[in-house]
């Protein structure tokens, strides 16, 4: 026995010949966050709908505080949803909408409007109860639904990208209102989204889903800085992290890493977690630890920019290397033109190593 | 679709459609009222001046028309049934004359409405689970269609020997039957995308909400395609209301139903008696009228919605 709310089994999925699922396998503690971060398709939407029990697995079980669900229709598991595109009741006002829950568990009308009030308080939505969904603008419906969640006491709240139909500011409010009101009901959540800021922004834990299985299982900023694998390294971070094939070259107890025509020196410490026999690796580095200088320094890899777009606190820059490019962002205020030479350090404790084959991340 | 602006072109097209619609209504309703020998007149008639309900009379109560023409046609106590000593009207006698169209107006609405009813429920019931359930696959849908894709008389022999090998030519459940699988492939496919169009996950909301998925299509599902069931319902009864060779082939005396009775009037030396079929065409179309003008709104909202979307 565990104390986890939610376990998925090796859970594997398939429509037909296409598998949206493989071998998942997914713990959830009791009042954590949890956030599935994926591109479409992933399989993130998949997982919520069979923790719901809206889908059945081909393989594998899904277990809830201990027992096996699996077999179990939606309204037996008491697990709340927010879809993806929301599904309120359209012929339903907004009142109707939120206490539909509460009205099916023949909760008694009293307590039911008590609650509808309350949960409308705290959702800043009580003006619009009397009034149908069609009339509701964006970030209304998004808290009528989420209303309807909350109005009951489920075990568990599951979220299909609630926050993806929203303009820019209405999403950070939100997010940050969502987070708020976790951590008062101290439910656990599961969380899917395709945004990686969303993810790093609300969850505990981000589990990063590609292609069906589950590739890190991390708190947000491990998945930054310690990426399981490439594909994770590259899904993670904007702009992407860049990527280049390296050679690995020891001579006399000192190492360098050499891509196009760059030489990089690496430190004891990077050099330590690099196996002696690996000779070429793949070298992640973010962009914000390409250091960028006009005058050109001793040791430092000479290139010129090629291009330069503003992102309004920070500017990348792409520096080319004759064979090798890189994205850097730099602070705001540094001017840089194209075609301009620049000198560029990287500093090795800051490069992630990836194995050529795997995909994998070397070292610890 | 923004409104259109009313333009003199408009209203001469719309008018000529509507006289183009209208006109044989018209012509079965003036017909109605004439008497026989201005039913085929050369020039026509177009309103009789010498209007007159004996054609009425014929189909709802022939025996008043027979008594005032003083031929007096009875059912004695006795079950002995004296021949009319008159002709009716279009010089129709005997049978057609003693008979009102009574059994058939009867006949016709207990067979739709039920015939309706089945195929609707059916209809449903296989539009949900091959649209929210993906039952039998993609044959499936196609397979309920190909009753449709050859003409009735193809599939008419059969029923009448499947329908006489167990007793059910000549009944009223045998033409429900009949007529409820004729036309349960249109009330599946039309409800089908009704509810193609309507997302799932308000169904499966309320499942998370506490329903079960049952409960979840009759409370939810149900009312939300309401507009569509209307529609698919009525399209169902005209099909029903009108259908003509299985109720011509599948009856003989006990059961009968107006259209098959429409082809009875007919006299020996008169031909066609048309006054009296355009009597029972315009009482046939009463209900209908009835019904579609209580539920437009329904159907013009529920045949722009879904019907031939996607």
């Amino acid at each position: 026995m565990s104390d986890n709310l939610l376990e998925l089994r090796s859970v594997s999925k398939n429509y037909g010949k296409t598998q949206a699922l493989e071998e998942l396998s997914l713990a959830l503690p009791k009042g954590s966050l949890v956030v599935l971060l994926g591109p479409a398709g992933a399989g993130k939407t998949t997982t919520l709908r069979l923790v719901a029990g809206l889908e059945s697995p081909t393989k594998g079980s899904v277990w809830l505080e201990g027992q096996d669900v699996t077999k179990w229709q939606p309204n037996q598991r008491n697990i709340a949803m927010v879809f993806d595109n929301l599904a309120l009741y359209p012929n339903r006002t907004g009142y109707e909408n939120i206490a539909f829950p509460m009205h099916l568990a023949r909760v008694p009308k009293a307590d039911i409007e008590r609650r509808v009030s309350a949960i409308a308080d705290q959702l800043r939505i009580s003006h619009i109860l009397g009034r149908v969904p069609a009339t509701f603008s964006g970030g209304e419906r998004q808290r009528v639904a989420l209303g309807r969640a909350m109005v009951r006491e489920p075990k568990m709240f599951l979220l299909d990208e609630p926050l993806s139909s929203l303009d820019f500011m209405l999403r950070i409010e939100l997010r940050t209102e969502l987070k708020r009101l976790q951590k008062d009901v101290g439910k656990t959540f599961l969380y899917a989204t395709p945004d990686y800021t969303e993810a790093l922004a609300l969850g505990d834990m981000v589990c990063v889903i590609l292609k069906g299985s589950v590739r890190q299982l991390a708190p947000a900023q491990t998945l930054y800085d310690r990426p399981a694998d490439r594909d994770v390294a590259r899904f993670v971070g904007n702009p992407p992290i860049n990527l280049v094939r390296g050679e690995l070259d020891r001579v006399d107890g000192r190492a360098s890493i050499r891509f196009g025509n760059v030489a990089l020196p690496l430190s004891p410490e990077a050099e330590r977690n690099l196996p002696s026999g690996v000779k070429q690796v793949e070298v992640g580095i973010r962009p914000e630890n390409v250091v960028v200088q006009r005058q050109a320094n001793a040791g430092a890899a000479l290139g010129r920019i090629s291009d330069v777009e503003p992102l309004g606190m920070h500017t990348a820059v792409e520096v080319d290397f004759q064979g090798a490019g890189l994205t850097a962002t730099i602070a705001g205020e540094r001017e840089f033109e194209e075609n301009q030479p620049v000198s560029v350090n990287i500093l090795s404790e800051t490069m992630i190593f990836f194995d050529l084959v795997t995909g994998k991340r070397i070292g610890a | 679709m923004p409104p259109k602006k009313f333009t003199w072109y408009n209203g001469i097209g719309l008018t000529l459609a509507l006289i183009f619609a209208l006109f044989p209504v018209f012509w079965m309703v003036s017909t109605s009222f004439k008497p026989s020998n201005e039913w085929v007149k050369q020039p026509p008639v177009w309103i009789s001046g010498n209007a007159t309900v004996e054609n009425y009379l014929t189909i709802l109560w022939p025996s008043v028309l027979l008594e005032k023409r003083g031929g007096l046609t009875q059912y004695t106590e006795e079950g002995e049934q004296k021949v009319a000593e008159t002709t009716g009207v279009g010089g129709a006698v005997g049978d057609i004359l003693i008979k009102s169209a009574w059994q058939a107006i009867w006949g016709s609405i207990i067979i739709s409405v039920f015939a309706t009813a089945l195929s609707i429920i059916v209809g449903l019931m296989a539009a949900l689970s091959i649209s929210r359930y993906r039952f039998g696959g993609n044959t499936t849908p196609f397979f309920i269609l190909s009753g449709r894709m050859f003409p009735p008389i193809a599939i008419a022999i059969p029923f009448v020997v499947m329908f006489s090998d167990v007793g059910a030519t000549d009944t009223y459940w045998g033409l429900i039957l009949a007529y409820a699988a004729v036309t349960v492939p249109f009330s599946t496919w039309m409800l089908k995308s009704f509810i193609d169009d309507l997302p799932k996950e308000i169904e499966e909301a309320a499942m998370m909400d506490g329903l079960s998925r049952w409960m979840a299509h009759v409370k939810i599902t149900i009312p939300l395609i309401k507009g569509g069931i209307i529609a698919t319902t009525l399209f169902i009864l005209i099909l029903n209301w009108s259908e003509f060779l299985f109720a011509l082939i599948l009856t003989y005396t006990k059961v009968a139903t107006i259209p098959v009775q429409l082809a009875k009037y007919f006299s020996a030396t008169e031909g066609a008696l048309y006054g009296v079929q355009a009597a029972l065409a315009t009482v046939s179309i009463v209900p209908l009228v009835i019904i579609g003008f209580f539920i437009q709104k329904h159907l013009v909202r529920g045949l722009t919605l879904g019907a031939i979307k996607r």
